[in-house]
């Protein structure tokens, strides 16, 4: 009798679910998803200044990038920037580490809907890395 | 389907027993939770009423192999564990899949050392992997939704035996670069 009660007391509440793949949930403030490069909002162009620190910052050695100088210029031009996300566990001592101003070029974004099919997928080129990489959605 | 299959060429019949089969295992995944370590809570949150793992078929979290689909490897897989989970995925019915959930599973996360499996696909065949340290319960069923398509593409009758990626290193990041 008690039981049944309660059960009475919850049910003229509204549902408490979430419909994920309808709406999706607002991330935390600081919340820290999958590493990302950024680029000038404006002219597109390429704010990473190729120092290496995310690389010799990450504690498990996830990242390599390397780039040229084209000759007489003075910054270097970004070629490839390898992420391995398999090992990756998000504590953002990379993106903390970039210098560039007053754009990061690294940033912890707020994607969290990584889902691949193979390991070798989930190192992350150059191309994938970029701010703004649409990310496959499924609705239902 | 031990039934049917490798019995037929690939045809209109088959081709729609394929739709049809396939609709139903995609709806109807019961997962084995196989929560080792902090990926379980996360897991357990995705099947609690907040983002409910029921609405995509995913209902009844199995505490015995026999009677579930698909394995979820959430956590860190340590050398000790991984003759356990292997004899566990053994004992599931066919048709089976794996989810491999956290970094700790896909690759050995951070912990790069003698007592941890370096990654859970040595073991077992794994199907998808969702990255995150945590990730959130969203992520796998995002995961779990990218599971359904896989299953949804599958060739029922002619179902290829799955092959472990037995003896795979690690990829190499900077392999074809010097």
């Amino acid at each position: 009798m008690k039981g049944l009660w309660l059960t009475l007391k919850y049910t003229p509440q509204p549902a408490f679910t979430f419909q994920y793949p309808a709406e999706r949930r607002p991330v935390a403030p600081r919340f820290r998803g999958v590493l990302r490069l950024q680029v000038e909002p404006e002219s597109g162009a390429q704010t990473c200044i190729v120092c290496d620190q995310c690389a010799k910052a990450c504690p498990d050695d996830l990242i390599a990038l390397g780039g040229h100088r084209e000759p007489g210029q003075k910054i270097k031009i970004l070629d490839y920037f390898d992420f391995n996300l398999s090992r990756c566990s998000f504590c953002g001592l990379c993106s903390e580490v970039c210098p560039t101003k007053p754009i990061k070029a690294l940033i912890m974004s707020e994607d969290y809907e990584l889902g691949t099919y193979s390991r070798e997928t989930q190192i992350l080129r150059i191309d994938e890395m970029y701010d703004g990489v649409p990310i496959e959605q499924y609705t239902r | 389907m031990g039934l049917i299959d490798h019995k037929f060429e690939d045809n209109f019949i088959t081709t729609n027993v394929d739709k049809v089969l396939n609709w139903a295992r995609q709806n109807s995944l019961w997962p084995m939770g196989f929560g080792l370590a902090c990926c379980a809570i996360e897991m357990m949150a995705a099947s609690a009423s907040r983002f409910d793992i029921a609405r995509f078929g995913a209902e009844v979290f199995r505490a015995s192999p026999r009677q579930s689909d698909l394995l979820i490897v959430a956590g860190t897989v340590t050398k000790k564990m991984a003759p356990v989970l292997r004899r566990l995925y053994d004992q599931m019915p066919e048709p089976k899949w794996v989810i491999s959930m956290g970094s700790c599973s896909n690759a050995g996360g951070p912990f790069p050392t003698y007592s941890v499996l370096q990654g859970v696909d040595k073991i077992v065949p794994v199907d998808v992997y969702v990255s995150g340290c945590p990730p959130r319960p969203e992520a796998l069923l995002y995961g779990l939704m990218r599971l359904q398509d896989k299953i949804r593409k599958e060739n029922t009758v002619l179902r290829k035996e799955r092959v472990i990626m037995a003896g795979t290193t690690e990829p190499i990041l900077v392999s074809d670069r010097t």
